[in-house]
Parts: C-alpha cells; sequence; structure tokens
C-alpha cells in the first residue's frame, strides 16, 4: 500500500510538473523547426507497435508503457 | 511444397500489388511507406515480416489509415521436451507459419485543437486470432506547446492450440487498455513525453504449447501444460526527453520506463538514442537500451510436489523468469528530398526516405537474436 502511494504521489507530481510547464513555456509555431526535424522521431498516425517493440514484447515479460495495438505476434517465441 | 513456394513468391510480391493498387491516391496529401522485417535466433528462429502502411487525406482534416503486415514463422524441430512454443505434431520437422495483420482506421480533426480517431485491427494465423478496436483522442493545448492523448483499446483474441490430430483448440483472451501520453515541448530543441498505461487481461494467459517438468511425490517425472492466473493487470510509466543539438545536427533521446503488474514481475528500460546528419540527406543512428526484470511470483526453477499437476500454477515461460538483457541498434536513414525538389516529376521523393537498421539483441538467459529492417517511406 505505502509503495502504491509513493507511486501515485510520484506520478501526480509528474503529471502537475507537466502542466506547469504547459502554462510556463510557450514555444511559438515558427520556433518549432528543430522539433518537426526527422531525426526527432515523433510518432507516426499508427497506434501499432514498431517492429522492435513487437519483438521486445514477445522476448520480454512487461509490454506496456509504449503505443501498442494489437496481439498475435507472428513470431517465434 | 508447392504452397510454400507460391506463399513466398505471393509475399514478395505484395509491395508491387500494394505499390500498383495505392497509385491513384499519389494526387493529395499523405505517406505511404514499406517495411521488410527479418529476424533470426540463437534458438534457429525464422521471421520474416513484409509492412505495408499508408495515411491518405481524403478531405480538410480527414485521414485515411492503412497497415497491412504479412509474416512468415519458422521455429525448428523440437529437440527437448519443453520449451518449445509449437505444436507436438510433426515435432521432428520445422514449424511453419504465417500470419497476417490489418488496421484500418481513420483520423479526424475537429477545429484547430482537437483530433479524435477510430481504427479497427484484425490479426490472424493458423493457432491465434486478434480482432481490435482502439480509439483517442488528442488535444492540443498552450498554442500547441502541450499535447494530451488519450487512448482506449479492446482485444479480443482467440488463443489456438494445433493438437496431435491437427484440429485446432481455440480459448479465449480478452484485454482492456487505457494510456494516457502528454507531450510538452520545453524549447525549441527540446520535447519531453510522459505516459501511463494500464492493461487488463482476462482468459487464457498461459502459452498452450509449453510444458512444465513437475517432479511428483515418488520422484518420478511428469509433463504437464503450464497453468497461469487467469486475469492480470499491468501498468508502465515512461519518460522521453528529445534533445535537438543545432551545433552538431544531431539529437539525443533518452527515455526510462517502469513496468509493474500483479504477478509481481517488475522492470526497468533505459535507453539513449543518437541520430546524427552526417552529410544533408544522410542521417546515422545508434541506440543502446539495457532492460531487467524480476520473476513472476508463481515461477520457480523446479516444480516438485503433486499438487503442481493439479491446480497449482507453474511456468517454464523464460519471460516469468528474472533476466536482464542488452539491445545495441544502429541505423542509416538517406533522405530523399535532394531529388524531389519542388515542380519535378519527383515532388513526391521531398519527404521521403529509405532507412537501414540492424538491432543485436541478447540476454542474461543465453538468448540473442538479430533484426534486420529495410524500410522505405514515401509522401503521396
Amino acid at each position: 500500500m505505502r509503495t502504491f502511494t509513493i507511486r501515485a504521489a510520484a506520478a501526480a507530481l509528474l503529471a502537475v510538473t507537466a502542466a506547469c510547464l504547459g502554462g510556463c513555456v510557450a514555444v511559438r509555431a515558427a520556433d518549432r523547426g528543430y522539433l518537426a526535424d526527422p531525426i526527432m522521431e515523433r510518432e507516426d498516425h499508427f497506434a501499432k507497435q514498431t517492429l522492435a517493440q513487437k519483438f521486445f514484447s514477445s522476448r520480454e515479460g512487461s509490454i506496456g508503457g509504449a503505443s501498442g495495438i494489437g496481439g498475435g505476434c507472428g513470431c517465434a517465441k | 511444397m508447392r504452397d510454400r513456394t507460391v506463399r513466398r513468391a505471393a509475399l514478395a510480391l505484395l509491395p508491387a500489388a500494394l505499390v500498383t493498387a495505392a497509385s491513384p491516391l499519389f494526387a493529395g496529401d499523405g505517406e505511404m511507406g514499406f517495411t521488410n522485417y527479418y529476424f533470426t535466433d540463437s534458438g534457429a528462429n525464422k521471421v520474416v515480416t513484409t509492412s505495408f502502411n499508408l495515411a491518405r487525406k481524403l478531405l480538410e482534416q480527414t485521414t485515411l489509415l492503412l497497415d497491412i503486415e504479412l509474416d512468415h514463422v519458422t521455429v525448428p524441430p523440437i529437440t527437448a521436451v519443453t520449451g518449445a512454443s509449437r505444436p507436438q505434431r510433426d515435432k521432428s520437422q520445422p514449424f511453419e507459419k504465417s500470419r497476417g495483420q490489418v488496421i484500418l482506421g481513420m483520423e479526424q480533426g475537429i477545429g484547430q485543437n482537437l483530433t479524435v480517431s477510430a481504427s479497427f485491427y484484425r490479426s490472424q494465423e493458423v493457432d491465434y486470432i486478434s480482432s481490435s478496436a482502439v480509439g483517442t483522442v488528442s488535444i492540443d493545448m498552450f498554442r500547441k506547446n502541450t499535447t494530451l492523448t488519450l487512448r482506449g483499446q479492446y482485444n479480443a483474441d482467440k488463443v489456438g492450440k494445433i493438437l496431435e490430430s491437427g484440429d485446432v483448440f481455440n480459448q479465449n483472451k480478452f484485454v482492456y487498455t487505457g494510456a494516457v501520453d502528454l507531450t510538452q515541448v520545453l524549447s525549441p530543441t527540446t520535447v519531453l513525453d510522459l505516459a501511463y498505461d494500464v492493461v487488463r487481461l482476462k482468459g487464457l494467459l498461459s502459452d498452450p504449447y509449453l510444458q512444465v517438468s513437475v517432479i511428483d511425490d515418488q520422484g518420478g517425472t511428469v509433463l504437464v501444460d503450464e497453468l497461469h492466473p487467469d486475469n492480470r493487470t499491468r501498468h508502465a510509466g515512461t519518460a522521453r526527453l528529445s534533445q535537438f543539438i543545432p551545433s552538431i545536427r544531431a539529437s539525443l533521446i533518452g527515455s526510462y520506463r517502469y513496468y509493474w503488474d500483479t504477478w509481481l514481475v517488475k522492470s526497468s528500460t533505459a535507453e539513449l538514442k543518437l541520430n546524427k546528419y552526417i552529410t544533408n540527406d544522410l542521417v546515422f543512428g545508434v541506440d543502446y537500451r539495457y532492460y531487467t526484470q524480476t520473476g513472476s511470483w508463481f515461477y520457480q526453477p523446479d516444480y516438485i510436489g503433486t499438487g503442481f499437476t493439479g491446480p497449482l500454477y507453474r511456468t517454464v515461460d523464460y519471460k516469468l523468469t528474472p533476466f536482464s538483457s542488452n539491445n545495441f541498434g544502429l541505423n542509416l536513414s538517406f533522405m530523399l528530398r535532394a531529388l524531389g525538389s519542388p515542380g519535378s516529376d519527383f515532388e513526391f521523393l521531398e519527404n521521403s526516405s529509405l532507412e537501414l537498421t540492424y538491432f543485436r539483441y541478447f540476454n542474461t538467459l543465453d538468448f540473442s537474436a538479430d533484426i534486420l529492417q529495410f524500410a522505405v517511406k514515401f509522401s503521396i
């Protein structure tokens, strides 16, 4: 129970920090050229796992925490 | 043999067929990509994947999403009594199967700051069928410096087992997912992503092919199917910081993820990636990922006692054992924008790229894998 409380507090702190940053930081659209560069690797339209994520999810015991659609991995486990 | 040849030929021809089918769509805004993926591991398993995706703007704020993926899997003959996730049938022969996956979705912008999307997913292989519906709402705030994305997903899967007779015995698995993702621009060169998701699973959660060797009360050995609890709740939180470094034309992306679940598996994943422009159109990327996890509460190296041939939980799934892994990746991306100057016949190359990626994975369970991926992306 104590562990859960600590985790919940940490999550709340992160959310509040992010919300505060949202109010404080205002980068103009014209100044976001670097952020749109392909090497910044923003996610694409599909809420699906990348092929690398698909590999990890079939080899490791902790799916989640990243976009990940679907079951049936087509993998050799 | 003939069936296999036909299947391979169909797989090889698929990209060409899809390009032909999609060519009338070249006139508008959107993007299209092909990916080929080759996987081989220390257990002699092989997977070849061909993937095609298309995002095509139909109206000013409406985008059609289509993703098709085909896998061909080869699992070697069984040489040990446990540990192979494949049918026992014809166990002296390699087991081969194909899998097809389709995602069809629609993304709709509403006003300047709201986007909603809905997708349907279907995946089918001889011993696994998965159907899924996904809904996403994305809200831009603070002059688009902050984006909040909420995602809900429902999966209904049929987990099959190919029996000695060749019949397939199916059992159900249901998955409910909720996720929240906050993306925050921190500066003209820095973005922070925070994500949390919770996944609830119910139904058959063990591998129907894996068998556990149990030592009974008389000291004999009995092989029985795995038995896992029929429900599990997973949680994961991820923080990711992406930094553009203008002075060296590079990006540095670091992430950390913490995972925990009701089977008492806990894991940490740390990843660092550097992408660097070598020339105006050539990008080199290097990536390192470290992963470590604990075992599930019911994992034991040995199962002793007749109870384990009955209702007591047991597993030989190494994904439920404690281990760590390392992954190194190298990536080369060649941007084709130099060939696609506006107004030329090759304008569609303006936002296009070729990408080659190699991963080397190894873990503390003496397992290793090599993954090679080739991708082509076009703007259409």
